[in-house]
């Protein structure tokens, strides 16, 4: 079973400081996807991808690796952007690329051509040559990002990668992925925009306070909660929402309410038959952001405050 | 080899050769390899400065005669003679004399308050039975006075013309002297503990460099910590037998260069074992030492959140390295008694002790019984290293080895979890 997915764990735990960061977390990815690790701040995403990776060893929990117990014994196949980015400063940026990639087994001289061609394809094959410590910020990200596709891994593993990108560095980020995932890469990242996740991610798993919370699709985590359907009057009324249905809520733009059981037919009806007019009427599918919230719970964010501090 | 075992190869030889390009190609190393000059330059000035305080005391200085005219010229031929026995740098202050007047006794008193050089020795009297008088620093002044009367009485007694007419031929040794092996020896702690000084003082720095680039979880994620303390280790290794290598040419060079008389006395220094045996031993040893230091420093460093913390470690360490090198310094004077025994033995002093015991000793086989229980040594402090390493780097640490059993025999004990 486990050869259908890159990475299999169950019920991953570790203690820092006798604290209990991870708590039995399940992680399931299926070979080709796109999966998301999502998280608030804190809730033991890097922990986790951590156990996973074999940087650090789980005090609880299997776990396999591309089909290894041991991951590092499938370490030259992976690829992995740390959430702390680091790269040498002195290094030219092809170089640096090259030795992420001889790191985990491509020959240098071969990372080097390489590295040039993907910085070509990223857009900045003008800095091959410079040192990283002359590299903006954003720059020297994405040469990370570069040196952990360079040997070109079957799985990659990307903690927080958006995170200081700027918009335009994002969409490239985001075309890189996909264009990874095309390549037969299956891929693993982290994050809390949930935007982010809605668009890439085939598969995601939501964690808080160290706990595994929910672990399906996007539109599975979307489906957790009612549809909800968005009115606009013809006319604002007092005492408009006796005919609406329970949890109705006015905002600035109309009413806000979820799609009862039976449908909305039988609020419009009580609507018309009211006397009341309708300028328009939408059913909403909810967001992942809203998903992630109730999933994740309030409780959860204040057990989360309450580790990470 | 297996798989895992080639790959964990190739990964620490990997970061060796960063480690190594980055070390070797940048101007600070130009400073590391050019760093005996400029510590033989300040040893110069400083000897300089003492070699000229020194002189410059000794030109001020005199010891006074006060004998008879006729007695002086015969005087200071058996001076000259006797002046011949000394060293440049050994020679008694200039011999002056003075006419006895009607009191010498208040004479001889009166040279040592009067003006001009400072007067450290005088005699008056006869000089079969002189009266010497000396200041606080002219006791050997003194004796020489009373040679010089002995000196001048016995040429008196036997003619001017020397009995014996001696015949001087320098001859170069065709092997090292005993001396000359306890020089070896010498230079051999010396050599190992400057170099390991040096190089561990630079892991310590490349923790830092890692540290603040954050690039030891790429690291960390790709390789075993283990591979990347090895590689960090190796590399650093590579600058220094550039080092060893660079200075070893040219000190092999040094008797060519160097004048006859000079080369000569090089000659006399060397080890006891042969060249051809102790190069590779001064090279197994020097990379004991340094791997046994640098897992030590590379292990502590990284339990250092700042170049602060860094420095404040690293004082200790420094210490115990100085304190394994007067350890082994005392080995190298080659005395057979316990305290070189335990240099030999204790890991941390035994590559400079044994280092110095092959300039000492002819013997092979304790070198390789020596080797065999530092490589030992050396693995357990990469390993201690490293788990230090990991901790201290990653943060990864659940409590320690024995902590974690404890709570399991707890758990197990009580039926509960320990939390």
């Amino acid at each position: 079973m486990t050869n259908a997915f890159a990475i299999h764990a169950t019920g991953l735990v570790k203690n820092f400081g006798g604290k209990r960061v991870v708590d039995g977390v399940d992680v399931a990815v299926p070979r080709g996807a796109i999966y998301g690790v999502l998280g608030p701040n804190g809730a033991g995403k890097t922990t986790t991808l951590r156990m996973l990776l074999g940087i650090i060893e789980p005090d609880g929990g299997h776990r396999t690796l591309l089909g290894h117990t041991h991951p590092r014994d499938a370490s030259d196949r992976v690829g992995y952007l740390p959430e702390e980015r680091g790269l040498y400063p002195g290094m030219r940026a092809r170089d640096a690329i090259a030795f992420m990639g001889a790191l985990r087994g491509l020959d240098l001289k071969a990372g080097r051509k390489r590295a040039v061609t993907l910085m070509e394809g990223a857009g900045l094959g003008h800095a091959a040559d410079t040192r990283i410590r002359k590299l903006s910020k954003g720059m020297a990200q994405f040469v990370q990002l570069l040196g952990s596709v360079v040997h070109q891994p079957e799985l990659l593993v990307l903690d927080e990668p958006f995170s200081g990108l700027d918009p335009v560095n994002q969409e490239r980020l985001e075309t890189l992925i996909l264009a990874e995932r095309d390549r037969g890469a299956t891929i693993v990242m982290s994050t809390h925009v949930m935007a982010h996740a809605e668009r890439l991610c085939d598969r995601l798993t939501i964690i808080a306070g160290g706990r595994h919370r929910f672990e399906g699709t996007v539109a599975e985590a979307r489906g957790l909660l009612p549809m909800r359907a968005h009115y606009v009057p013809d006319r604002d009324e007092p005492g408009l929402a006796a005919y609406l249905p329970d949890g109705a809520v006015h905002q600035r733009d109309g009413w806000h309410f979820p799609v009862p059981d039976g449908g909305v037919e039988a609020a419009l009806r009580r609507l018309i038959d009211g006397g009341h007019g309708i300028a328009g009427l939408s059913i909403e599918r909810p967001g992942l952001h809203d998903a992630f919230v109730r999933i994740v719970g309030a409780s959860a964010l204040d057990a989360t405050q309450e580790i990470s501090a | 080899m297996s798989v895992r075992s080639n790959r964990i190869v190739r990964q620490t030889l990997t970061i060796a050769r960063r480690d190594f390009v980055a070390t070797v190609f940048t101007p600070t190393f130009l400073l590391f390899l050019l760093s005996p000059i400029i510590m033989l330059s300040f040893g110069l000035v400083g000897a300089g400065g003492a070699t000229s305080m020194a002189t410059n005391a000794a030109d001020k200085a005199q010891i006074v005669a006060i004998v008879a005219p006729e007695r002086q010229a015969a005087m200071r031929a058996t001076d000259a003679r006797l002046r011949k026995l000394f060293g440049r740098s050994d020679q008694p202050p200039v011999l002056t004399f003075e006419t006895p007047g009607t009191t010498p006794a208040t004479q001889a008193r009166a040279v040592f308050a009067g003006a001009g050089p400072d007067t450290t020795a005088a005699l008056y009297g006869d000089l079969a039975a002189p009266t010497i008088l000396y200041g606080a620093q002219g006791r050997g002044d003194s004796r020489y006075l009373a040679e010089l009367s002995e000196g001048t009485l016995r040429a008196a007694a036997s003619g001017a013309r020397p009995l014996s007419a001696a015949t001087f031929t320098p001859i170069a040794r065709e092997r090292a002297s005993s001396g000359g092996h306890s020089q070896a020896a010498f230079f051999s702690v010396f050599g190992i503990f400057f170099l390991s000084l040096l190089l561990s003082g630079q892991a310590v720095g490349t923790m830092a460099e890692e540290r603040n680039n954050k690039v030891i979880e790429i690291l960390a994620a790709a390789v075993p910590l283990e591979a990347v303390f090895f590689g960090k280790l190796l590399g650093m290794f590579g600058s220094a037998v550039l080092f060893v290598g660079f200075w070893g040419t040219l000190a092999s060079q040094l008797t060519a260069i160097l004048p006859a008389s000079m080369a000569g006395g090089l000659g006399e220094i060397g080890p006891a074992i042969g060249l051809p045996l102790f190069v590779p031993l001064f090279f197994a040893y020097f990379a004991m030492a340094y791997m046994l230091l640098g897992a030590v420093f590379l292990g502590v460093g990284a339990q250092a959140t700042t170049p602060r913390e860094l420095q404040m470690l690293s004082l200790p360490i420094t210490i115990v390295q100085v304190l394994m090198f007067s350890l082994a310094l005392r080995a190298a004077g080659g005395a057979d008694n316990w305290v070189t025994r335990f240099a030999e033995i204790f890991p941390f002093s035994s590559p400079f002790a044994m280092a110095a015991h092959a300039a000492n000793f002819p013997h092979v086989w304790p070198h390789l019984l020596a080797l065999a229980w530092q490589a030992l040594w050396v693995g357990i402090a990469i390993t201690i290293g490293a788990r230090a390493f990991r901790r201290g780097v990653l943060q990864s640490g659940s409590g320690s080895w024995f902590k974690r059993r404890v709570a399991t025999v707890g758990e197990a004990l009580s039926g509960t979890p320990t939390p």
